[in-house]
Order: C-alpha cells, then structure tokens, then sequence
C-alpha cells in the first residue's frame, strides 16, 4: 500500500421512519454536507465520490448513482457504485479507503443511503407480498440452530434487544428511541420468525451516512482528529453450498482474520476498545462475537449475559444502538464503520466509550454471505 | 409433463417525495407558472434541479420562464398507441421555453406532420383544472400567427 489513509469528515442524518420532506438527492446530500463540514472542505476539494445503497429495487430507482451524481458534486468526476446487499455501506467504504490507499486520489467522498419508505422492503426483507420468506425469515432457522448447539438461555436475545436501544438513547441520530423497553416487554412483544420477537428486529429507516476520507497528508492538516485506517477487508461466499455453516460463516472468519492481521492485533478481544456489528436480529450479537473471534465458539452468549458488550463492559458492542435502532439499509453498514470511526476520533458524544483508541466496524448482507469490515485507530499506523 | 405452474403477482408499490425544489416546481405549474433556477454559470435550467449540476451547491435563484418557446427537437406520432397523451397524431417535442436554457420534453398537438418543424413557436396549452402535477400542461400547441 502505498498511502495511509485517514477520516477526516462524518456525517448522517438523523434516522427516522419516513423523510417525506426531502427527495433521494436531498437526503443523501444532508450526510454528504456534514461530513464535508466536519472536513472543513467544499465539493470542490472532493476528487471521487463512491457510493453504495442496496439493491435498486428497494426504492425503484434503477443506477441512482447516475441521478445522484450532481447532488454530489460529481459532475466530471469519477463516481464509482458498490452493490454488496446490506453489507454495502462497509464494502462502500472499504473500495473508498482502497482509492486513497492505492494513492490514485487524496480526497474521496463516500456515502451510502436508504429511503425505505419510498418502496415497499418488506418485498424484500419480510416476505410481504412477495410471497417470500424475507430476511426474518430466513435468519431464522439460523438463529434457532444457534441456540440449539450453544445451549444458550433465550433471555440472552431479548438482552440484546433492550442493551442496544437503551444505547440509542445516548445517539441523537438513532431512529428508535424506546425508553421504556425492557426484558419483559421484548419477551411479551410479537413473535415474527420463531425464534425472533418483534423487539429483537431491527426497523425499517430512511438515512444517510458519509465519509470524507484523506491520505496521510490530508489527515495530518485535518481540522479534528482523524481515525486512521488499520485494516480494512472484504470477503463473500456463496449463500448455499454443502458443508456451509450459515452460522459461523468461513467468509466472516477469513474477514475478521484479515483485519486483525493488517492491524497487528493477536487478542481483538483485549486490543480492541469497542465494536459496531451488524446486528439486525438480537441474536446476531453473540453469533457475530464468535465469527468474529471475540468470543469462542458456543460461548458467545455469554458475553452478552455477562454484561460484556453493555456500554459499560470491557468490549462495548453498538454503543450507537446499532441496527436494531437505526436501519436504513444500504448506509447501516458505513453507520457501523462511521460510529468506530467517530469513537476513535473521540467524537461520539454521549455514546463515547471512554479512551477509545481502536475500533472494529463491522458489516454483513445477503444471506450471511458478503462480509466488509474495518479497523481504525486513534494513532497514525 | 403437465406440472402445476404457481402463479403471484408481484406488486412494486413505489412513492417518491418530491423535496423543497422540484415540489415548488410542481407547486407553480398549479398556479400557471413555470418556474426555473439559475446555476452559478448563469444557466436557467427548467424543470430545476435541486442543486446547481456544475458545482453541486444549492440555494440556487428562482426566476419565471415563459409560457412558450422554441420546439428544439421532435418525434412525429402517426398512429398514436391507447396510453398515449393524445387520441389522434401528435408530435413529441423538446421545447426550451422562453428565458430556459435547457429543453422541456412534452407534446406538441398539431394538425400534420407537416406542420411540426425544428425552430417553430409553440405555446402552453394548461389543463382545465391544474393540481401540481406534470400533466398541468395538458400539451403544447403552435403559438398563432
């Protein structure tokens, strides 16, 4: 690699269930221009624009990217479209961070977006009127094969439930702000793919995220401290195959490998300060810790139970509120690698984990398949 | 092999929000305007755009455009198909409209295609009740004399 690679610019809108308000462009302008104004830059200093959101018909426009290209200040610029289904806004910023790293630009822009509300995605995620299982759905038996092999108690997915909203009550972007929520009303709360309750499953959002990411020289005259990339990888399997474990995916495995091995780290459990993971379904919480290499096998559970992934634990997991809070498809995977991001920068206001120096960013979509994460540090690397 | 086919219907039930710009723009077709912003170049660009395409800035200057223009292109329709905006022959055209400096796409009801040509003036002919929407402009017609 020739350059480091450096954030020097957050921005997102504050998520909610519909922005009637804005059109597409509106929306996604609103993350693009609070990331330039944290970089203290105008779209002229912006030499790339890459941009991801999940499959075109989810809000029926097809190749948004081309209509989008002039809110962005693309025009006669290289805009670039990334389609890795709900891991997106990761691999969105991982082919971002590879054009600076590459040193063919100094200055990208990188944004991802949803607009749920102006199609229908229970077509795509819920089954609905498609007559398909939907992601619920197919997660399901997933998460029901998890906890048969684990022998995991099942509070442990309403616990993530409550953790991870309770957390968005510290984020003023989150989308669900449920200050009343507790054990009892997650396990009384509807159950919509047994064994997944209506509280453990994440909303559905309109939003945008975007990045203003540098080179080295670009992140040293940043006018706030910038997150330095320490590892940034993609990886992909094929949804069906025999032998396939859907529930500690290889892809996942090799991903989260290759992070660590990029930035020096042995025990992500120690070196790493806290984690934002894609966490659609509470279970997914345990299930990841253990892809991810946090936790052992069988025995991510009770990391949870333990109170180790809680805002106050040693490994804090979506101190933002995560997934579960906030779910504008297509940007929910930049939200998790924008939030370590803001953590490491020391800006993630009341959500700050203490002396968060490294940060994993974490992201996943179609059936378990496509895995995009990164790891940024407070230090140059 | 005389297999059961299973049939559904696949419905797409897309909305689109229109934003501050282009639901202004909407907003005045209405009222009987035609409203257009100006680029930092200095361009009138009607419909408007929500940001400026050259710079990507927004906050661009409204300004009002004329009711007719200049037909810059067009496609003669002989025989029109049962969705079409007229029930007789008619003429797709691109019109920049007075004070525009970018073409409308719309349709042009004329009597021939003889009567259709590259330059011709034409002129809005509104919808007896307007409500907001594209088809406020029932059509273009050629501006007498």
């Amino acid at each position: 690699m020739a350059e480091r690679c450096a954030v020097i610019g957050i921005g997102q809108t504050h998520h909610t269930r519909r922005r009637d308000d804005v059109s597409l462009a509106g929306l996604v302008r609103e993350a693009a221009v609070r990331a330039l104004e944290d970089a203290e830059l105008g779209w002229k200093d912006i030499e790339a624009v890459v941009i991801g959101t999940a499959p075109d018909l989810f809000e029926g426009v097809m190749m948004p990217e081309l209509y989008l290209a002039e809110a962005l200040g693309a025009v006669g610029k290289p805009i670039t479209r990334v389609h890795t289904a709900g891991s997106v806004g990761g691999s969105t910023a991982v082919v971002a961070t590879q054009l600076v790293q590459s040193g063919v630009h100094e200055r990208v822009l990188t944004v991802a977006f949803e607009k749920q509300s102006e199609g229908d995605t229970s077509w795509g995620l819920s089954g609905g009127r498609s007559g398909g299982v939907g992601a619920g759905g197919y997660f399901a038996p997933h998460i029901k094969a998890y906890i048969e092999r684990s022998g995991a108690p099942e509070h442990v997915g309403w616990k993530v439930a409550v953790k991870d909203r309770q957390n968005a009550l510290r984020n003023p972007y989150a989308h669900l702000k449920l200050d009343k929520i507790d054990i009892d009303s997650v396990k009384g709360s509807e159950m919509l793919w047994a064994p997944i309750r209506r509280l453990e499953s994440c909303p559905t959002s309109d939003g945008a995220c975007a990045m203003v990411l540098a080179n080295e020289a670009g992140g040293r005259r940043a006018p706030r401290a910038p997150a330095w990339v320490h590892g940034k990888a993609i990886r992909s399997e094929n949804g069906f195959f025999p032998g396939r474990d859907p529930v500690n995916p290889v892809a996942g495995q090799d991903c989260a490998a290759d992070v660590y091995r990029q930035a020096g780290i042995t025990d992500p459990r120690r070196e790493l300060d806290m984690i934002e993971c894609y966490v659609p379904f509470s279970w997914y919480e345990p299930m990841w810790m253990e892809n991810l290499g946090i936790a052992e096998k069988n025995r991510g559970w009770e990391l949870t139970d333990s109170g180790a992934t809680a805002f106050e634990g040693d490994i804090p997991v979506n101190c933002s509120g995560g997934v579960l809070s906030t779910n504008p498809i297509g940007a929910s995977g930049m939200l998790r690698f924008a939030e370590a991001a803001l953590q490491v920068r020391g800006q993630a206001g009341e959500r700050q984990v203490d002396g968060a120096r490294r940060a994993l960013g974490h992201a996943y979509g179609g059936a378990a398949q496509y895995f995009a994460m990164w790891v940024v540090g407070s230090e140059r690397p | 092999m005389a297999g059961a086919v299973p049939t559904y219907k696949l419905e797409f039930p897309y909305k689109r929000s229109l934003g501050p710009i282009v639901g202004a723009f909407l907003t005045g077709l209405r009222d009987r305007q035609v409203l257009g912003i100006r680029s930092a170049a200095g361009r009138v660009l009607v419909p408007p755009l929500e940001f400026d395409p050259e710079t990507g800035e927004e906050n661009l200057e409204w300004t009002r455009v004329g009711e007719a223009g200049v037909v810059r292109g067009f496609s003669w329709v002989e025989e029109p198909l049962p969705k079409h905006p007229l029930d007789r022959p008619f003429a797709w055209v691109l019109v920049q409209l007075d004070g525009a400096d970018t073409n409308l796409v719309h349709v042009l009801d004329a009597d021939s295609r003889a009567a259709v040509e590259i330059g011709m003036r034409v002129r809005i002919r509104w919808a007896s009740e307007t409500r907001g929407h594209m088809s406020d402009i029932a059509c273009f017609e050629p501006e007498a004399g």
